[in-house]
């Protein structure tokens, strides 16, 4: 069994006594989809911040490939984590292009004298990195918008640049918090496409979302989040079976939760 | 209303032409006739006009031609125009009221009338009403692309007509801008009418067009605009007031890009800024070999520059340090704080090294092979002022301080600072090693701003703690915003204006801060991204796109993306 | 030992001037983020304004009556305080509250430095020190060793009394908790019915109210007022106002005195004297703002993902 390539071990977040999170573990293995779902206020997004090193947990450890967690979110991202952010935060008046080329900075290798003479190298560097950054935005299918401001797309479109730059560091781990948030469900099932094409590069990948049915038919696995604690992790079947995910989460009993998913995937309006 | 559009403007055209031939004032005012003999006469030669009636004139022809020709974006047009004359009617008459003592002065008075004044601001306001009435219109884009060579030419004439616009409006009030008493209003007026001529070119979408093609052709228009720059002595600037003036403006110009590195790019406000000029200053002064110096050596002045920016250059670290974990607000405190601390420092002479209230004076003056920089200098028989190889110094300054700035903006280092400047955090969590990044801001502002430092010190032949007060640092910042932060063109505009303006309008001297202060704050509450917006910027602070067009007008192309940007909120 | 003691005093009654410009800082700040570089100017346009009372609104004979003067003086300071503090927070800041962080600090900036000029300018007499009465009792007063001017003592406890006042109006009345909700989360408040600006409006001329009673009696005690009073105190109250950290009431006037009493201690004991205090001042700011950005009170901020 080889390590797991995001490892987190009883990690626990206390803020002034207030307890966000308690004790929560978490184990991501290589080329899977590991979905993080909770209600409001679960503590997922402070996870996230635990697992890029924005905030350093107060007890317990994030691994990434059995090494522990620098402290400073840059080094976490050179050493290979990735994320979103569940409010879009995309660089506003910069274009398209430029949020993906920014990206790209911790892979690149021009410091300031380099970038002062504009020499071959550095062109070169420039040139090596817009031909990346243009074959990244091809990926996520945002080619012809590549002049444009990044505040001036749709949500759908900046939602997805925002995953090509957290893209263009060339994670091993990419953390999605809320990739879903505000899609109707063409977008939803295009978002889902992608990340299984995300997961065909090699990258691992994390998910939050308020979308269940989006999350069961995704992930590998599922771990669901209630009030800062683990309440249960396993696959969707086993998560989506389990009575107190249904109450605590979903606020039904699960025959009727059955019974509205099976209604959607025949195609009859939920 | 809108039928009473066209109409208005006409009428407005007609009396604002009619209001420039008429007489302006009723008698002679105290400091002689203003202007020349032309105030107090009914011209029907209509070209005779001079000055600020002449501008009157052809502005009011020019609201008659384009209100009646076909125009698609006749709003913007007829609007710079009829600005422009608002301005200048308003401008001269109020001066003459104040200057010959009350409304007689423009109305009637000893058997003589003129109501020249009361007609123009009149007319221009009734041309300015009818142009608010026209239906807005996509701002005028010239699409097509000429072969190289045209371009070339095209930018050639450009630049050579900015020159000439140049030279024009800074003489306009007289060549050694000292004697004329009325050189304030005259100059204003030469604004106006400048304004309203790029206004309307803007319009036309001509300004857009050529900036757009000196961006295809960046090392050619670069090439033109240091010969033009090199051509200025030989222009009707070329006596040692303007080489003067010049000089000032280039070394304050390259310190404002400077800054325009801490601030415009990084988004660091720094208000001790000029400490590093000053900073720069002393070392060179130290190092010349003046009377006053510690240290009695006098080096070459290129090792003294040098040693200049690198000791200016470590100061930028060292301010740079502590303000790493603080934010926006707080970072302006302690920068400031820190230029405070410098003129408190200097003033009291720490270590005899920079002079305390005495300065140190009389820093000898440069010399190439043997040729004194404040003398005058004699090329092949055309005789150039004196001062004018530092002038040429100074272009070479401003130069390579636009050298750098440019390719710093367009690298990694650049969009990482852009990034820091919008939203740190992210930038942060995409790896960007805010910290470093921050300190080599501040580092090259600081190295930039003290290689001007040593300059200015020379050409000042003082370095004085004076120079590098807190009012100093506030002008600098007022020159970055008032041209527009983040841009070349912009700080030196903002630099020349806020040293040119003080010559010209020196009748107003007194209130020169005020105005600052004042302009400040309409600026960012009207106009925040300054008068030459980066394209980024202007986007940012004002709701427009890349192209221009302000948002409104892309939404009625496209109302996905309008959803869209609804929907994704702030 | 007595000048030690005659120091302490004085740095106390500096420390209280201070407290009353750096309560404003404070409490705007708490609110809305914003440092009012301009606060420095409200508190040098009251002390012109109690000018202005004196010299042209009282009578000769009424002139002398300090029980009738000095409140006479705090008034109209305050009134003039007040009014340009709300001009400043309608016609500069308000329309900028959603802009960059860059735009209003700028624009506070443009205020502070229209205010010192205009004020040079149209005040008669202004471009050089001008003289300020001590409208207040002229004999000082003799404890030990020590001599205060009365109007030192009546600044200190003006200062002391006027921040337990407030102290207990922001944590006891509604209006008090509704400023407290502001500065917490605007948006929430304005859920539960709080009107953000009417608070901000509020927490503007408690501030400038303060400030031009401080005016007015740093004029009394110091003898002499001019425009860049303003910017010189100010640095010194915004420096205790960090100390004390920023948003605390209660940090604001412990850090005023602590600041008071260094200023005082450095100009006789530290290298350089009083040339040099301001350099002492700053350097803490720094130390402050680098090692304990949250100064004595204040809460820390945490980064938000």
């Amino acid at each position: 069994m080889s390590t797991p390539v995001l490892q987190a071990r009883d990690v626990s977040m206390i803020f002034g006594g207030l307890a966000a999170l308690r004790n929560v573990s978490l184990s991501l293995d290589e080329g899977k989809i590991h979905g993080l779902i909770g209600p409001n206020g679960a503590g997922k997004t402070t996870f996230f911040n635990c697992l890029t090193g924005l905030y350093t947990p107060t007890t317990g450890q994030v691994l990434l490939k059995g090494t522990v967690l620098p402290g400073d979110p840059a080094a976490v991202t050179d050493a290979g984590v990735a994320r979103t952010f569940q409010n879009i935060r995309l660089f506003p008046s910069m274009t398209v292009l430029e949020n993906v080329l920014l990206g790209r900075h911790v892979r690149m290798k021009q410091g300031p004298l380099s970038s002062l003479f504009h020499g071959p190298a550095f062109r070169r560097g420039e040139a090596a990195a817009r031909d990346r950054a243009r074959e990244l935005l091809a990926f996520v299918g945002l080619s012809r918008v590549e002049d444009e401001l990044s505040r001036n797309l749709p949500y759908g479109d900046q939602r997805r640049l925002e995953i090509a730059r957290a893209l263009a560091t060339d994670p091993a781990v990419l953390l999605l918090d809320e990739p879903t948030a505000g899609m109707n469900p063409q977008e939803t099932e295009a978002a889902r496409q992608l990340i299984f094409r995300i997961r065909e590069t090699g990258v691992s990948v994390v998910v939050i979302e308020h979308d269940t049915k989006f999350i069961f038919t995704l992930c590998d696995r599922v771990s669901v989040l209630v009030q800062g604690e683990l309440l249960i992790e396993g696959t969707p079947d086993e998560v989506r079976g389990d009575p107190r995910v249904v109450e605590a989460y979903l606020g039904k009993p699960p025959e009727e939760v059955e019974a509205e998913l099976q209604a959607v995937q025949e195609g009859e309006t939920p | 209303m809108k039928a009473m559009a066209r109409p208005l403007i006409i009428v407005g055209a007609i009396v604002v032409i009619i209001g420039a031939l008429l007489p302006w004032a009723t008698f002679v005012l105290n400091d002689g006739a203003y202007p020349d003999k032309a105030s107090l006469e009914f011209f029907d030669a209509p070209f005779g006009l001079t000055s600020f009636r002449l501008y009157l004139e052809l502005l009011g022809l020019a609201g008659l031609v384009f209100a009646l020709v076909p125009l698609r974006d006749r709003i913007r047009v007829l609007k710079a125009v009829g600005w422009g004359s608002a301005g200048i009617a308003v401008i001269n008459t109020l001066f003459i009221v104040g200057d010959g003592g009350g409304l007689g002065a423009v109305t009637v008075a000893d058997g003589h009338s003129a109501f020249g004044g009361l007609a123009a601001t009149v007319g221009a306001a009734l041309l300015l009403v009818g142009a608010y009435q026209l239906p807005k219109a996509p701002l005028a884009v010239i699409k097509p692309r000429l072969p190289f060579w045209a371009e070339w030419l095209i930018l050639l004439v450009a630049f050579v007509a900015l020159l000439l616009l140049v030279t024009e409006t800074l003489t306009a009030g007289g060549h050694s801008g000292v004697s004329d008493p009325y050189i304030g209003p005259l100059f204003l007026s030469y604004l106006c009418a400048a304004g309203a001529l790029l206004g309307v070119l803007w319009a036309f979408g001509v300004t857009k067009w050529i900036s757009d093609m000196s961006e295809r052709h960046r090392i050619f228009s670069i090439v033109v605009l240091l010969l033009c720059a090199v051509a200025v002595p030989f222009t009707s600037l070329g006596n040692d007031y303007w080489m003067t003036i010049t000089a000032n403006i280039g070394v304050y110009a390259a310190t404002a890009i400077g800054l325009n590195i801490v601030v415009g790019l990084a988004g660091l406000l720094d208000l001790g800024y000029v400490a590093f000029m000053g900073i720069g200053a002393f070392v060179a002064a130290n190092l010349s070999g003046a009377v006053a110096a510690e240290f009695g050596i006098r080096l070459p002045f290129i090792v003294a520059a040098i040693a200049a920016g690198i000791v200016a250059g470590i100061f930028g670290a060292v301010v740079g340090s502590p303000t790493l974990r603080v934010r926006g607000d707080y970072l302006a405190i302690v920068t400031l704080a820190f230029g405070e601390i410098f003129v408190r420092v200097s003033q009291n002479n720490i270590g005899g090294l920079t002079g305390g209230s005495n300065a140190i004076p009389n820093i000898p003056d440069l010399s190439l092979f043997g040729a004194q920089f404040n003398d005058s200098l004699t090329i092949g028989g055309i005789q150039l002022p004196g001062g004018v190889l530092y002038y040429f110094l100074i272009v070479l300054l401003v130069a390579l301080v636009m050298f750098v700035f440019g390719n710093l903006k367009n690298s990694r280092i650049g969009r990482a600072w852009i990034a820091i400047r919008e939203d740190e955090d992210v930038a942060r969590a995409m790896g960007v090693k805010t910290g470093k990044l921050k300190i080599l801001a501040f580092m090259t502002g600081a190295t930039l701003a003290g290689l001007a430092g040593a300059v200015f010190a020379h050409k000042l032949a003082t370095a004085s703690y004076d120079s590098f007060q807190f009012n100093q640092s506030v002008t600098l910042l007022a020159a970055v915003i008032l041209g527009g932060m983040g841009t070349i063109p912009g700080a030196v505009l903002g630099a020349a204006l806020l040293f040119v303006l003080p010559e010209e309008l020196r009748q107003f001297s007194d209130y020169r801060l005020m105005f600052f202060g004042l302009a400040l704050v309409v600026i960012m509450r009207f106009r925040p991204q300054g008068l030459i917006a980066d394209r980024h910027r202007r986007a940012e602070l004002a709701d427009e796109d890349v192209t221009g067009e302000s948002l409104d007008d892309t939404a009625i192309k496209s109302p996905v993306a309008v959803a869209g940007v609804k929907e994704a909120g702030a | 030992m007595g000048t030690l003691l005659q120091q302490i005093a004085n740095g106390l009654i500096f420390g209280g001037l201070i407290a009353m410009v750096a309560l404003g800082y404070t409490m705007v700040y708490g609110i809305i983020q914003l440092i009012n570089f301009a606060h420095g100017e409200v508190f040098m346009t009251g002390a012109f304004g109690g000018l202005a009372v004196y010299s042209w609104l009282l009578p000769a004979d009424v002139q002398q009556i300090w029980y009738v003067a000095l409140p006479a003086m705090l008034v109209g300071g305050a009134i003039v305080a007040l009014v340009i503090a709300l001009l400043m927070e309608r016609f500069a800041y308000r329309p900028l509250r959603n802009a960059p962080r860059l735009a209003p600090l700028i624009t506070a900036l443009g205020v502070s430095v229209f205010l010192q000029e205009a004020m040079r300018i149209f005040f008669p007499g202004a471009s050089s020190a001008v003289p300020f009465p001590n409208a207040f009792i002229t004999a000082p007063l003799h404890i030990g060793s020590i001599t205060i001017p009365a109007s030192g003592l009546l600044m200190l406890v003006v200062s002391v009394v006027l921040s337990i006042v407030l102290e207990t109006y922001v944590n006891g009345s509604r209006m008090g908790r509704a400023m407290r909700a502001t500065a917490q989360d605007p948006d929430t408040a304005r859920l539960m019915g709080i009107n953000p600006d009417r608070v901000i409006v509020l927490t503007f001329g408690i501030g400038a109210v303060l400030a031009g009673v401080g005016g007015v009696l740093y004029g009394s005690y110091i003898h002499n007022i001019d425009p860049y009073i303003g910017f010189q105190n100010g640095l010194f109250a915004f420096a205790a106002a960090v100390l004390g950290g920023i948003g605390s009431i209660r940090g604001a006037v412990i850090g005023a005195f602590v600041i008071g009493l260094i200023k005082n201690l450095a100009d006789i004991y530290l290298p350089g004297g009083t040339a040099y205090d301001y350099v002492w001042i700053f350097i803490l700011l720094i130390a402050v703002l680098v090692f304990r950005p949250q100064g004595l009170f204040g809460e820390a901020e945490r980064v938000r993902a």
